[in-house]
């Protein structure tokens, strides 16, 4: 899509108002400040995601950047957002799971801040719905910053005379919890990340990825059946569908079953604050969306991450527990592992060795180019770990054992290559507003 | 059975069975059957040289005066030429049914229809409480009121399992995703370049804001073709001929929107496949 921007204007003022282009002259209608987004950003998700009022404004990203890496936030002084999010390795921390103040390890890996504007909901279980909900609660979680609660947070900032400052110059008023939320937002929201090769190959470029890396795409839409949870286009390049499925995770390494049959007996008798703590400080949190919604059949499902960046964002899943991508793609080659609750599109795929290489190559594409660098290390050493692979049961994934049904499709890539159904689409960066810049 | 019925069917046997073999052990025999050539608009010599223009109905055809054969027209006096062959193919067929030009139609330019969806949750105005003391009663969760967050946000509007959940920002996607799709079909079609024409006629000379494509009628038999064509083989007509470029893949990305843009533009018309 080369139009220019104005035509996506016209569309987006036409689809939001829901009158017709004669009634709606586009020149007049304004739209909501955007930042130069790089191609693999879509500006219409940025329009979705981003409440109206809440737009990053310089002020809030540069006193949310403090507040982010600023350890004092924490009980003892000795973890900031930073800690869990680190910049340089794409806002994670690379370890299975999080620690937080004296060492404590939290239940969940650490996710990317990187494009975690756009997701529909926030944390693991999507218990937030906003950026400034998700910010306040590790600062008062007990296993991550540990403060005891809202009052103590802001009494000990309230105590720093440049927060004083800096809070009475970007919200003219003293620092609030609410304030420091919407700051850390701010800066949250500006670390959306595209300009990936992916996106090259997309624009058109036919040579940005390798042959390994384009059978790989079409393994993606095809075989694999990896776009039916990790869904992508234009328009929501993120490839995740922001919903929640139990793909058995949980299950591998503890009696699933009994946990959660007692979950379930619990919640039914439970009140609010009892199943909160389940989820934060028990075994139960491994019944994840199940105790935000109370669903029955939201036992063990966990938010679909954006594959955007997943080369460098590794260990893989709620818990980390799967190191590499060749893990990953061992899990769902056997239909992940069986539970009552598993989600009905689990089965196995009867991907061959080839087909997970390439699917990992693939997957490696999605990177933004900014951490080039970053992506190749990671490559590599995962690459190095393909030997040693623990969820890996060929019996399974191929049929010979188990009774995980027919594998899905398989076309011939040289006659149909379902990567080439349905319409991805090119990204147009959305208008410059030259006050904010990507940081 | 007389000899001259032996000396027929015994061939025929031999070859069927011959056939049969040939499918049987030929990992590439397929049972499509091969499409025949298409017949092409041959289009009269230029005496002087000139460059000859055609018309999609395969018949009506043009000089351009002081353009030689292999040049490319510029895009205005393509139009100018396009024009002039649509007068004539008129004043031929003065009874023709033509629509006219209709205004531009986007898709999905109404709103969905409006669905009950739960209320929103209650959400305290801003400067209501206290500062930093926006701690509700309840547990960690409760803070952020957890439970409310499907409704919040709209994220999951039916609270329940992944199949047949979608939420009002997932439609909001889905529509401007085929939006984005209608919008590129929107370029190509006024594009003689991206349609890989050679000299310089694009769709919308000839279909102003996709008027006259009538997507509805696909698929029906086409008279250029001799045979039942779908939209997209007459897309592929019209590039071969008029705008003399290659016939698009099925599933080339730019087949793919124009095909969306042309439907969108008929949106509300009712489908009569067939009709003439």
């Amino acid at each position: 899509m080369r139009l220019p921007s104005g035509v996506v204007t016209v569309c987006a003022v036409v689809l939001n108002s829901g009158v017709g282009l004669a009634a709606s002259p586009p020149s007049q209608q304004t739209q909501a400040a955007s930042p130069q987004l790089p191609p693999g950003v879509s500006a219409t998700l940025w329009r979705v995601s981003v409440p109206q009022g809440s737009e990053p404004t310089p002020e809030r990203v540069a006193l949310g950047e403090k507040l982010f890496r600023d350890k004092r936030l924490s009980v003892d002084n000795t973890v900031a957002c930073m800690t869990c999010h680190e910049p340089e390795l794409g806002f994670t921390d690379g370890k299975p799971l999080s620690e937080g103040v004296k060492q404590q390890k939290v239940a969940r890996n650490s996710p990317t801040v990187l494009n975690a504007l756009f997701n529909a909901t926030q944390f693991w279980d999507g218990r937030a719905a906003t950026l400034e909900d998700q910010a306040k609660l590790p600062i008062l979680n007990p296993r991550e910053m540990g403060m005891p609660d809202a009052d103590t947070v802001m009494k000990k900032v309230r105590g720093i005379p440049e927060y004083v400052t800096d809070f009475q110059k970007v919200f003219g008023r003293e620092p609030t919890f609410d304030d420091l939320a919407t700051a850390i937002a701010a800066f949250e929201r500006m670390q959306f990340s595209g300009d990936a090769r992916f996106d090259k190959f997309i624009a058109g470029d036919s040579k940005a990825l390798t042959a390994s890396e384009k059978n790989g795409w079409a393994l993606f839409n095809g075989k694999a059946r990896c776009n039916s949870c990790h869904a992508g286009n234009a328009v929501s390049p993120l490839f995740s569908d922001q919903k929640f499925h139990n793909i058995g995770v949980a299950a591998h390494k503890q009696d699933f079953v009994t946990l959660a049959r007692k979950g379930v007996q619990v919640v039914r008798a439970g009140d609010e604050k009892q199943i909160d703590e389940l989820a934060l400080n028990s075994e139960f949190s491994e019944l994840g969306r199940f105790l935000v919604t109370r669903q029955e059949n939201d036992v063990g499902s966990f938010k679909t991450p954006t594959l955007r960046n997943v080369g460098i964002t590794g260990p893989y899943m709620h818990d980390g527990s799967l190191a590499t991508l060749w893990d990953v793609m061992d899990h769902y080659n056997k239909g992940g592992v069986a539970n009552p609750y598993l989600d009905g599109g689990m089965q196995r795929l009867g991907l061959t060795e080839p087909e997970i290489d390439d699917l990992v190559a693939f997957l490696f594409t999605l990177t933004d180019s900014k951490f080039d660098k970053l992506n190749k290390e990671q490559l590599a050493k995962q690459r190095a770990r393909k030997n040693t692979r623990p969820e890996r049961d060929t019996a399974i994934a191929m049929g010979k054992k188990g009774n995980l049904g027919d594998i899905a499709p398989n076309p011939d890539l040289a006659e149909k290559n379902p990567a080439d159904l349905g319409f991805y689409g090119s990204v147009t960066p959305a208008p410059v507003i030259p006050a904010v810049k990507q940081r | 059975m007389n000899l001259r019925m032996k000396l027929l069917v015994v061939p025929c046997a031999a070859l069927s069975f011959a056939g049969g073999v040939a499918l049987a052990t030929s990992p590439d025999a397929k049972a499509v059957p091969q499409a025949e050539p298409l017949p092409k608009h041959v289009l009269p010599a230029s005496k002087d040289g000139n460059l000859v223009l055609g018309l999609c109905d395969g018949e009506t055809s043009m000089e351009v005066p002081g353009v030689k054969d292999g040049q490319k027209l510029t895009r205005a006096q393509a139009i100018t030429a396009t024009a002039q062959l649509m007068g004539d193919w008129r004043k031929k067929n003065p009874n023709a049914k033509w629509d006219d030009v209709p205004g531009p139609v986007l898709a999905q330019a109404s709103p969905p229809a409006t669905k009950k969806s739960p209320a929103p949750a209650p959400q305290p105005a801003p400067g209501a409480k206290p500062a930093g003391s926006d701690v509700r009663p309840g547990g960690v969760g409760a803070q952020t009121g957890a439970s409310a967050v499907p409704q919040q946000r709209k994220a999951d509007v039916q609270t329940g399992h992944t199949y047949g959940a979608f939420s009002e920002r997932d439609e909001q996607v889905w529509a401007d995703s085929v939006q984005a799709a209608v919008k590129e079909g929107h370029r190509v079609f006024h594009d003689a370049e991206a349609l890989g024409g050679t000299v310089g006629v694009s769709c919308d000379m000839c279909h102003p804001d996709a008027a006259n494509t009538h997507p509805e009628t696909y698929p029906k038999y086409q008279v250029q073709l001799g045979r039942v064509a779908l939209l997209r083989d007459m897309i592929n007509w019209c590039i071969e001929n008029p705008v003399r470029g290659k016939p698009l893949a099925d599933g080339d990305p730019r087949m793919r929107a124009m095909e969306a843009y042309i439907y969108a533009q008929r949106k509300g018309v009712k489908l009569e496949y067939g009709k003439h």
